[in-house]
């Protein structure tokens, strides 16, 4: 990997980062366990790693931001997540935060035009 | 699947135990949903190359569990430039006060030439234990905010109490367009100056110091210095003393990177007082006769000549200190000419 590209990366990264945690409490609205969730969101063109989102759906609902439970699917145990009520507040603010940078930017891009 | 268990156990091992079945639970759910979505895609069980290169892509097992842990710095962002701060402080607060105790305390105790070597060959292991111990401490900061953050204050508080009013003045430029003094420069001239501190108090018991191996021979000879060089000498460790408290309060107080032409010029002012009196000696006696009524006859006539060379080099160097110190004030007023050109 060039410099460049390494540079490319390291920022893609960062400009990701907070946009997964929206994606997935936006997603979170109805219930998914992990690799459902993962799978309707590689849908809707946000790839995310195994790795990333699974312990995200954990630091998440430690922070009170998601609940969880253990619920038998298909004969298999598995773990559903869901926004909590204050993962809702918060998700209601941080996507207000979201249309106001994205408006921001687009007025920005088109300024310098 | 053996290998997805094998996996699996490879990751609990470097999970915490706490929550390590929970978590591998939710993974071997998950997992097995998209090896089945796998399966169903290809009508057929993965071979073992394609489930290796699947777990392969899940991530090298310690790794997957190192996500699981909470974010853990051994010192974090929020306090490391604190940490940098003081670090660099401390060293060279530690590099002074060795070099301080060195210089004071071998010429009292074991004066010799080795045991200064050996004093500043300690140095690196000294600096490394300091840091050692630095970053210890602010380690034990960072452990005890993170994990009791209502009884820690935010490390913010501790400088709530800044106001731009306090901040220094503008430091001014130097007009002959060089680059400012840096602070390593600063430290090491304070350094420098404490070893040449340790050397100058060794030199009345180790004439070879400043000699080499004319010490020897001069021991060995008819001559002795007059009583005027042990004064001569206090006079140069009281000015190497006051060098050393000027530069170590331009060091404390942020000024070291100002020009030190003022202090140069000061310093060599008062350097004309100890040569003052070698020249005011009587008769000029700086080399006595060790045995005067035995050797007087003998020696005479070389006394005269080393008496009156000794002189004739003080006299010599008296000049070069008046002309530099006129050069330096010459340059003062050309500075001073310039810039009120330059305003009108």
């Amino acid at each position: 990997m060039t410099l460049a590209e390494n540079l490319f990366e390291n920022l893609r990264l960062e400009l990701r980062r907070g946009c997964l945690t929206l994606a997935v409490l936006v997603q979170l609205r109805q219930e998914h366990y992990g690799y459902t969730l993962r799978k309707d969101l590689a849908e809707c063109g946000l790839a995310i790693d195994e790795s990333t989102l699974y312990p995200l759906l954990r630091r998440l609902e430690s922070q009170g931001l998601l609940v969880s439970e253990w619920r038998e699917e298909e004969k298999r145990n598995k773990r559903f997540y869901r926004l909590s009520s204050d993962g809702e507040r918060m998700l209601s603010q941080l996507l207000e935060e979201w249309n106001s940078i994205n408006a921001s930017i687009d007025a920005i891009i088109n300024r310098g035009q | 699947m053996e290998l997805l268990d094998r996996y699996l156990q490879a990751v609990k091992k470097f999970l915490p135990s706490r929550r390590q079945d929970d978590i591998i639970a939710e993974l071997r759910a998950n997992m097995e949903s998209q090896l089945e979505d796998k399966e169903a895609e290809l009508a057929r069980p993965l071979t073992a190359t394609e489930a290796g290169d699947w777990l392969k892509q899940m991530g090298a097992p310690m790794m997957v569990a190192a996500r699981y842990q909470p974010q853990q710095y051994l010192i974090g962002p929020a306090i490391f430039p604190i940490y940098l701060y003081v670090l660099r402080r401390v060293i060279v607060l530690a590099l002074i006060v060795y070099s301080a105790v060195v210089a004071v305390v071998i010429p009292l105790t074991a004066p010799s030439g080795t045991a200064l070597i050996a004093s500043a060959l300690r140095i690196p292991g000294i600096l490394l234990t300091t840091a050692v111990w630095v970053t210890a401490v602010f380690a034990a900061v960072e452990f005890f905010a993170t994990h009791h953050p209502g009884k820690c204050p935010p490390i913010d508080a501790l400088f709530g109490a800044w106001s731009p009013s306090t901040l220094p003045p503008l430091e001014k430029m130097p007009t002959t367009g060089r680059k400012p003094r840096s602070f390593a420069q600063a430290v090491a001239d304070i350094v420098f100056g404490l070893f040449f501190l340790g050397w100058l108090l060794l030199i009345p018991r180790h004439l070879f110091l400043i000699m080499g191996p004319g010490a020897f021979y001069w021991n060995a000879s008819p001559f002795q210095f007059a009583n005027v060089w042990m004064t001569f000498f206090w006079w140069a460790v009281a000015l190497s003393v006051a060098q050393l408290v000027w530069r170590c309060v331009d060091l404390v107080r942020g000024t070291w990177q100002q020009s030190a032409r003022a202090q140069r010029m000061t310093m060599q002012a008062i350097r004309l007082g100890p040569l003052e009196l070698l020249l005011s000696v009587p008769g000029h006696l700086y080399v006595t006769l060790k045995h005067p009524a035995a050797d007087q006859l003998q020696y005479g006539s070389t006394l005269y000549t080393i008496n009156k060379n000794i002189h004739t080099s003080v006299l010599f160097i008296c000049a070069i200190i008046v002309l530099q110190l006129a050069f330096d004030i010459g340059r003062i007023a050309l500075d001073a000419y310039r810039k009120r050109a330059t305003v009108q």
